[in-house]
């Protein structure tokens, strides 16, 4: 009954937005039946489609957590780009370096130093608020442009590969590759990964005395501070997080799915991921089936762009509209 | 010194999007609408702003266009924030992300994929009679597109109309204390209303300047983070019109330096130039922000028969 | 109704989400009288008032002026009726000056030059012939309570009221400025206007209304001419049947025996010269000792914002003491954070509940461990132990009378007085050496802060210290063993109980020492 209770405000805000896109589609002058069917059941039709799912999972849930994990403490992490640019720059370099390094020494080398560079580039902003009391919005929006830079700068530097059309690294080493459930289609165990940060997550927050003083901390910091929390440590602990697991997830994608640095391999996971947190309402526990959701619909807007010639904008703002009517169900329930 | 001079003018010229972005943000914040959709908004804006002119074959619809779409996201921040109460930094996003896809999916719509993209005539100069003529002053400040002598009378204007008129002084109380505000009979809700329509419109316009003057075209994500940068200008600038003017002039000369000493070339490779707005930006946040004179409801929504006991 | 009623509410109810806050009430105001409106909190006293100014809507209901019905759709109707209210918290722009605020909102001659010498002039002229003295050129947030409340007033004045509402108006004034306020209401009564006077303090009513009438519980209990009632029937009127008013601390009226000093043992707290010097170099703190022994409830009054704050938070730890010692129970703890603190003996009720003391967002289980929520029996140190939390709340809903629909109700449910009992039932479920408890019964009907006060004297007589700083004297004065008077950040007198007075107290307030009453004729308007 609950569970009914909380999913029917998320299906009905499903439903309106695709009755508003729906409308602007079939002005554009598309078949809007056969657009939706693409959208929803090109993850189910093949097995192909499913794993093509599975595949974008994996840096979606990761960012939606990059930016839900600094919410639950109050702040706003829109610097899960950057931090998924550095997670794969910090991956590749060392993919690279250590490429003769064996499998077992490699791969968590790269996963590690994918890791490590995220969560510098999620310090800065959270040094920042600490040292100097700014705003972490900003900063790690601002972050992220200097990253976009900065992949620019390693993909045409010295690991550029010259044969490559576009500005892209050398192969890190075979070691560093993640290892495949199956070859065609590639299906890397990133999954796997995110699927125990998501429990590891919940788990952190849901039941430890950290977590709870992270919620506390976000639930109104001044009152946390009063009551004995170091409310600056946590803000700094959970952008630290933050950008942690968004560089996981730029080192998923070296390491998993391009097996080097791509400029432009960041795709639009942030802001994805920023819609799932969104529509999630920050809680951890939600995203990852939130993600999921999001993750059919983005394969199948790239279906529906190959097949049927409709912009895959055409389905982000779709995703936006249902967030728009997510936040409006709680208006109407408030009523 | 025809470096200097060159580079002081590509500096007024490179001011306007951040000065009209950011009054635009101050005026909705000055009754307490916190704006983050700039950047989406501003897409939106050189998106369409492009796309009139370019059918319609006039620069002057298309900045209109531009305006009306900013005003348009303006009214729907103003509406789910005042009338629906609900959190303004996570609407902010939301219309920030449907800025962002609108912005390339109209393009995709109506021009369709195209290798050479179509252009549109630029911004004319006009040079002002006789004062164009002085020499070095000249040059610099007046023999520029209408929109730079615009931005400058739109800054003096909203200094004027805040501080010097009777409505001004109502806006300005709706954002420091909407309670009191509403106790003595001004309309809060009207207040939040125009002034974040009309600021979104200065920042649809803001962000139609680009195709308009800079490239003749639009090409996706072209607005390269000034709308953000437009929010922290905002803050530098301590929500006020005639700082805020000024404050675009350092914003813009970073803008123009790093552009200029990528195309002259460095010992720097040309990437770590680009960071350079941004990471002036940082730094001038650590210097001013703590200091700056916000709105005191800034971000936060009015609910007359919400107890807060 | 008679010819002299200028003011009718008949039958008006409003209600917020499930709670009826006020049900068919009906009020009148006369010509020319002061009109009291008592009750304790949550009585809808300040609902009613805040519909007749037009801030609500009521749900049912008519207003009647000069025996026409009228439609109040928003303060700017009630202003043009000629109604003018002085809210509890002051309705002002704290950057703005004097002029901005009195001015806002009317329509200025030079509305676009802002040039204002005719308001400026209409503003010197109410100054001068109702005595309210204040210079037009200053910022709001450089002024004191009692100058901002002459703004208040002169707001009202200015829009030309003749019906004034104030809203508990006495709050934060020392006895001596209360009196001054009496009297100059009077002036304005006697000058044709009607006054409002919302207060939940009985001796205030008493003292200086015409008429009083009484709320509870959103309904209106009576209305009785001053002269013709006595003080029992407005008690039993304020609280109902319910309450057993012989044994209520707040109507005690015999002086309770208070605490007998026992020289030979050491204070249970003790501070010596402790200074706070703020963040912007500015002290507001300056050298004050003080101790609180075992079994012993100390006091500390001032006008709010004297360092009151301060104290309370350098006490729990949550900023750091400039100089100077502090003690618990003989140990140094001047640099103990106030983690450590709240872990081995302080409990904390700060005064800006909302802000300081309570988590909107987090449900009440989550409220209520917080600042315990890594001691036994609700975290292991890991881990939380959600179960016990769980239980504990569940007890603490009851005992404390919390109305929630259980643990994991969500903060922002709760009303005012129901957060406050949260922070009660935090301070109290855990045992402590000291409690720091700053305006604990604010917000709380009569009953309530009775509770409060059993709970403080069984501290007491269990032996522990208490520290109760409070901006209501009449409080301090009923349970506190030794009352300390601040003022300006320093300690300017401790009084014992056998010496309680309130005009003496007042005088400290003001910053006059007893050494040198020559001052105190000028303080005096």
């Amino acid at each position: 009954m609950t569970i009914v209770k909380k999913a029917l405000p998320y299906f009905l805000a499903v439903v309106a937005s695709f009755i508003a896109a729906g409308i602007f589609i079939a002005l554009m002058g598309f078949d809007v039946f056969k657009a939706y069917s693409t959208i929803l059941f090109t993850s189910f039709r093949t097995p192909n489609g499913f794993i093509q799912t599975l595949l974008k999972f994996v840096p979606l849930v990761l960012q939606a957590l990059a930016f839900t994990i600094p919410l639950t403490a109050g702040k706003f992490n829109i610097g899960g780009e950057g931090q998924m640019i550095a997670g794969g720059i910090g991956a590749a370099v060392v993919g690279i370096l250590f490429s003769s390094l064996p499998a077992y020494l490699l791969l968590p080398l790269v996963i590690l130093g994918g890791i490590i560079a995220g969560a510098i580039w999620g310090l800065i902003p959270a040094w920042l608020l600490y040292k100097f009391n700014i705003n972490e919005i900003l900063t790690t929006v601002l972050l992220n442009f200097v990253a976009l830079a900065l992949i620019d700068y390693v993909c045409t530097g010295a690991l550029r590969d010259p044969g490559a059309g576009h500005p892209t690294t050398v192969a890190i080493g075979v070691g560093g590759w993640l290892p495949l459930f199956m070859k065609n289609p590639p299906f890397h165990a990133g999954i796997i990964i995110a699927i125990l940060v998501a429990i590891g997550v919940y788990i952190y927050t849901a039941r430890t005395t950290g977590g709870y003083e992270l919620i506390a901390t976000g639930a109104n910091p001044r009152a946390a501070g009063v009551f004995g929390i170091k409310v600056r440590r946590m803000f700094v602990l959970s952008l630290l997080l933050g950008g942690a697991i968004a560089g996981l997830s730029g080192a998923i994608e070296v390491a998993g799915v391009q097996h080097r640095l791509i400029e432009g391999m960041q795709s639009n996971y942030m802001v994805l991921g920023l819609i799932i947190g969104l529509i999630a309402k920050g809680d951890n526990r939600v995203v990852p089936f939130v993600a999921f959701a999001i993750a059919i619909l983005e394969v199948g807007a790239s279906a529906m762009q190959r097949t049927l010639m409709i912009p895959v904008e055409m389905v982000f703002i779709v995703e936006a509209l249902i967030l728009l009517f997510v936040l409006l169900s709680d208006v109407v329930r408030r009523k | 010194m025809d470096i200097l001079v060159n580079f002081l003018r590509l500096v007024l010229l490179s001011m306007v999007p951040f000065v009209l972005a950011g009054q635009g943000t101050m005026l909705g914040g000055r009754t307490g609408v916190f704006n983050v959709a700039q950047e989406g908004m501003m897409l939106v804006g050189a998106s369409l702003g492009f796309l009139v002119s370019y059918y319609s074959g006039s620069i002057f619809l298309g900045m209109v266009a531009a305006m009306l779409s900013g005003a348009l996201f303006g009214l729907a921040l103003a509406y789910f924030t005042t009338a629906l109460k609900m959190d303004q930094f996570v609407i902010g996003l939301a219309l920030f992300f449907i800025g962002v896809g609108l912005s390339t999916l109209l393009p995709k719509i109506i021009i369709g994929i195209t290798l050479t993209p179509p252009l549109i005539k630029t911004l004319p100069n006009l040079a002002i009679p006789l004062l164009s003529s002085i020499p070095v002053l000249g040059p610099i400040l007046f023999n520029h597109n209408i929109l730079v002598y615009a931005s400058v009378i739109i800054s003096v204007g909203l200094w004027y109309f805040l501080y010097r008129t009777q409505k001004g002084l109502e806006l300005r109380s709706v954002g420091e204390h909407p309670m009191t505000a509403d106790s003595l009979g001004v309309n809060t809700t009207k207040n939040r209303y125009w002034s974040t329509i009309i600021g979104g419109a200065l920042i649809g316009l803001s962000g139609a300047y680009l195709p308009m003057v800079y490239s003749g075209t639009f090409t996706e994500g072209m607005v390269m983070g000034r709308g953000w940068l437009a929010i922290a200008l905002t803050f530098f600038g301590g929500w006020s019109p005639l700082p805020i003017l000024f404050g675009s002039l350092f914003f813009s000369a970073v803008e123009v330096l790093a552009f200029r000493v990528q195309v002259i070339g460095s010992f720097l490779p040309y990437q770590f130039l680009q960071m350079l707005p941004y990471i002036a930006t940082i730094i001038v946040m650590i210097i001013t922000f703590k200091r700056a004179r916000v709105p005191a409801f800034l971000g936060l929504n009015y609910d007359r028969e919400k107890r807060s006991v | 109704m008679d010819n002299q009623t200028i003011l009718e509410l008949t039958n008006v109810r409003k209600v917020f989400g499930q709670t009826v806050a006020l049900d068919s009430v009906t009020f009148s105001l006369r010509r020319a009288e002061i009109h009291g409106l008592l009750g304790g909190n949550g009585a809808g006293k300040t609902t009613l008032m805040n519909i007749l100014y037009g801030l609500y809507r009521k749900d049912e209901g008519e207003i009647l002026h000069k025996g026409k019905k009228i439609n109040i759709q928003g303060p700017k109707d009630a202003i043009r009726q000629g109604i003018g209210m002085v809210h509890q918290h002051f309705l002002q722009i704290g950057n703005f000056t004097v002029l901005e605020n009195i001015i806002l909102g009317t329509d200025i001659d030079n509305r676009y030059t802002m040039k204002t010498q005719n308001e400026e002039k209409k503003i010197l002229d109410l100054c001068q012939r109702f005595g309210l003295d204040v210079d037009l050129n200053t910022t709001i947030d450089t002024l004191t309570v009692g100058t901002r409340q002459k703004v208040e007033i002169l707001k009202a004045l200015y829009r030309g009221v003749d019906i004034l509402i104030l809203d508990e108006p006495t709050t934060n004034l020392t006895p001596q400025e209360v009196d001054a306020l009496f009297e100059s209401l009077r002036v304005m009564v006697n000058d044709g206007l009607s006054i409002v006077f919302i207060t939940h303090k009985l001796r205030e009513v008493l003292s200086v209304c015409d008429r009083i009438t009484v709320l509870r519980e959103g309904k209106n209990i009576t209305t009785l001419d001053r002269k013709d009632a006595s003080e029992e029937v407005f008690v039993r009127a304020m609280v109902g049947d319910k309450m057993d008013i012989e044994n209520s601390i707040y109507f005690a009226t015999d002086q309770r025996s208070s605490f007998v000093n026992r020289l030979d043992q050491a204070a249970a707290f003790e501070m010596s010269s402790v200074s706070f010097i703020n963040k912007d170099g500015i002290p507001r703190l300056k050298d004050v000792s003080l101790n609180i022994h075992s079994g012993e409830i100390v006091g500390v009054s001032g006008v709010a914002g004297n360092g009151q704050r301060e104290l309370a938070e350098i006490v729990t730890g949550v900023i750091p003491v400039s100089h100077g010692k502090i003690l618990l129970d003989s140990k140094d703890i001047t640099h103990t954070n106030n983690q450590e603190l709240f872990k081995t003996g302080i409990a904390y009720i700060p005064e800006d509940r909302l802000h300081d003391g309570f988590l909107p967002k987090a449900n009440v289980a989550q409220n209520l461990i917080l600042g315990h929520h890594r001691n036994q029996p609700y975290s292991d140190g890991n881990f939380i132990n959600w179960k016990t939390v769980f239980k504990e709340t569940r007890e603490q809903i009851k005992e404390y009378n919390i109305k929630t629909s259980g643990p994991e109700d969500v903060g922002g449910n709760l009303s005012g007085g129901n957060i406050q009992r949260v922070l009660i039932a935090r301070a109290f479920s855990m045992p402590s050496q000291l409690l720091v408890a700053h305006n604990p019964t604010r917000g709380l009907d009569i009953p309530s802060m009775d509770f409060v006060y059993q709970k403080m004297l069984k501290r007491r007589e269990e032996g522990y210290a208490t520290l109760l700083i409070s901006e209501d004297l009449d409080e301090l004065i009923r349970i506190c063993d030794r009352i300390a008077v601040i003022y300006r950040g320093e300690i300017l007198g401790i009084l014992p109980r056998s010496e309680f007075d309130k005009y003496a107290i007042g005088r400290l307030m003001s910053g006059i020492k007893e050494e040198n009453p020559a001052t105190e004729e000028k303080a005096l308007p």
